[in-house]
């Protein structure tokens, strides 16, 4: 059931960028390549329609999502309130999301990281990197 | 002679204060992530590919290369100690090791497995440097024509390799080679697969997508599974094995090295692979099979053995050819482009201190490996009661500001983001995410020798068919197809990957 869904997904966005080049020249060779990805894909949703497939388990998407958040959440902040700050709320949002680290453990987990990325990143390896926000 | 002078050079670069320190930094973090789970050398070489700009070439892959070859270590105490690979490649060593330590004998099955890695270790690190220069001179003569068909024959050999569906593993090279074109074409300058958008101009970051695929991906996917419960064996007791052990054992670990050492070679193989081949090996050969899988000594032995070969020797058409035969090896040519050096034949003549270095510090990192793990195994057992809980905050973090410091381009992260939720999906739908990566790293070389050869030829594609050495690889891999192909083989595959 749900590989027909990803099959069906898979091969609408390998028809997607099979489309959008197709000059003579540069477009040639990833011309063979969409062709070749639009036939497997088709070959994966007509094999999954065919054989009664595993069933996947249900996903849980719940930690994906908190990463990601969290992940843009660091692009967002970084630039402008710089690396402790960015690091704070990082920790925070996976901390909240998962519920599984008591106050005192996130205060030592943000301390740690932060303490150890301003030392290791910012100072000893000398990488761009603001650690404060610009004000 | 030649050898000898290499290896003086090699060591005289290798023993200079800083990388000592680099490469025991590299065997001690390796270590560290071998032993817990949810961490692989692939995700930490990921991490540490945007520090390694900030120090010289050789430094930076004897660093890197002594995590892929630590974690082969670190990963076999987590697996005999708790029964969980700290390692993929240590899955087999779970089978008898843990059994071992049930019966009390941890201390003799850690002991065997570090005697075991340490020698395949030196045979292989001998290995390397007696093919290398070889192949590389080979390697000198070929033309676009023989790039190309030797990378399909890589790449062909990756998909043979891969766990899984095959439609899937050819599907996963395919997206990854379209994803490494993305970006400005080298020849006429136009922009392709950017979507408009200017950050994609310069192609996908190599960091940003395998941080996102290897380092966050693996993370999500690591949470949404429960919790294994544990049975952990406190008592170790001498890390010794008896005499009658070594002896009996010997020759495991001679098969085991062999193995190893020729499938690390093997594009999609490496240590991985070579530890599974040698399990089945040993189980072949011995006079008692029924012995493996209770606490077999040469069950662990073997695999110990190969693994760490197989890490080592993978190095070798990395560093003669160019090209990986593993997602490690995927991000040390990472590693070198960023410090603009075309990884390939000419590596060797032109950076002889580079090679011979990080030949030389192998050695020297297996040395280290053997002292860091036996005396110390306590403190590693110790680095296992860290929770993920704590763990996995600091691996976000630490790919967050790797994927931002590269080229301190925001848009980069936000590609890390959008290729975690790609990992995941693929993780999730049983994709195997290393075609990908090599296909990624392949995908604009092999356009340009495809276009090149075909400029000589003057469009005709029969130049891949009378070029001799092109045809060797391209029937290679034809082979290789159809043995796949083919029924009987097939369902010996999925009989081995159950395994």
């Amino acid at each position: 059931m749900f590989l027909v869904f990803a099959g069906v997904a898979v091969a609408t966005a390998r028809g997607y960028s099979l489309g959008s080049v197709g000059r003579m020249g540069p477009g040639y060779f990833p011309l063979a390549l969409g062709i070749l990805l639009a036939g497997l894909g088709a070959i994966t949703v007509v094999k999954s329609l065919l054989v009664e497939g595993p069933l996947l388990e249900p996903l849980n998407l719940w930690p994906l999502l908190a990463i990601v958040a969290s992940v843009v959440l660091f692009g967002l902040s970084i630039e402008r309130l710089g690396l402790v700050i960015a690091i704070l709320i990082v920790t925070a949002v996976l901390a909240i999301s998962f519920r599984s680290i008591s106050w005192l453990g996130f205060i030592g987990l943000a301390g740690s990281l932060i303490a150890f990325s301003v030392i290791v990143f910012a100072y000893a390896l000398q990488l761009p990197l603001k650690v404060w926000p610009a004000l | 002679m030649d050898i000898l002078s290499n290896l003086n050079l090699g060591f005289q670069v290798a023993l200079g204060v800083q990388n000592v320190a680099y490469c025991f930094l590299g065997v001690l973090l390796g270590t560290a992530v071998g032993v817990l789970p949810g961490i692989g050398p692939v995700t930490t070489v990921a991490m540490l590919l945007p520090i390694s700009f900030t120090l010289p070439p050789e430094s930076a892959l004897i660093l890197l290369a002594g995590i892929y070859y630590g974690a082969q270590y670190g990963g076999s105490t987590t697996a005999i100690l708790v029964n969980i690979p700290g390692e993929a490649s240590s899955v087999v060593t779970t089978i008898d090791g843990h059994k071992m330590a049930v019966m009390g004998r941890a201390g003799p099955a850690l002991g065997i497995a570090a005697i075991g890695s340490f020698f395949a270790g030196c045979v292989s690190t001998l290995l390397v440097s007696f093919a290398a220069p070889p192949l590389a001179a080979l390697a000198l003569q070929f033309g676009p024509a023989e790039y190309f068909s030797l990378m399909v024959c890589g790449l062909v050999a990756a998909i043979v390799l891969a766990h899984g569906s095959v439609t899937k593993a050819v599907a996963m090279v395919l997206i990854g080679l379209t994803l490494g074109l993305a970006g400005t074409d080298i020849n006429s300058g136009i922009r392709r697969f950017t979507f408009d958008m200017r950050g994609l101009a310069d192609g996908v970051e190599f960091v940003a997508l395998s941080m996102g695929i290897y380092g966050l991906a693996e993370v999500a996917y690591n949470l949404q599974k429960k919790e294994q419960a544990a049975d952990r064996v406190q008592k170790i007791g001498s890390v010794w094995p008896s005499l009658a052990d070594l002896k009996f054992s010997t020759p495991s670990i001679l098969r085991g090295t062999a193995l190893g050492s020729i499938l690390g070679v093997l594009p999609g193989g490496g240590a991985l692979l070579a530890a599974f081949a040698a399990y089945t090996l040993e189980k072949k050969v011995a006079k008692r099979p029924r012995h493996f899988g209770q606490g077999d000594i040469r069950g662990v032995a073997a695999p110990e053995a190969a693994n760490n070969a197989g890490a080592q020797t993978s190095f070798i058409p990395m560093l003669t050819l160019g090209i990986p035969a593993n997602p490690t090896m995927a991000m040390m040519i990472g590693a070198l482009m960023i410090h603009g050096i075309s990884p390939g034949p000419t590596v060797m003549t032109e950076r002889p201190a580079m090679f011979w270095g990080i030949v030389a510090s192998m050695w020297i990192g297996n040395l280290m490996l053997v002292v860091l793990n036996l005396p110390l195994v306590g403190l590693w057992v110790r680095l296992l009661r860290i929770p993920y809980q704590y763990l996995f905050p600091a691996i976000v973090v630490f790919c967050c500001i790797g994927t931002y410091t590269v080229n301190r381009n925001l848009f980069d992260v936000y590609v890390m983001a959008f290729f975690a939720v790609f990992g995941y999906l693929c993780l999730k739908l049983e994709c195997e995410p290393a075609p990908l990566i090599l296909g990624f790293v392949l995908g604009p070389m092999m356009e340009e020798n495809l276009r090149r050869t075909l400029l000589m030829s003057r469009g005709e594609f029969s130049i891949f068919l009378t070029e001799k050495i092109s045809l060797i690889f391209l029937v290679v891999a034809a082979i290789m197809l159809v043995i796949l192909a083919a029924p009987v083989v097939r369902r010996k595959r999925e009989e081995a990957m159950r395994e």
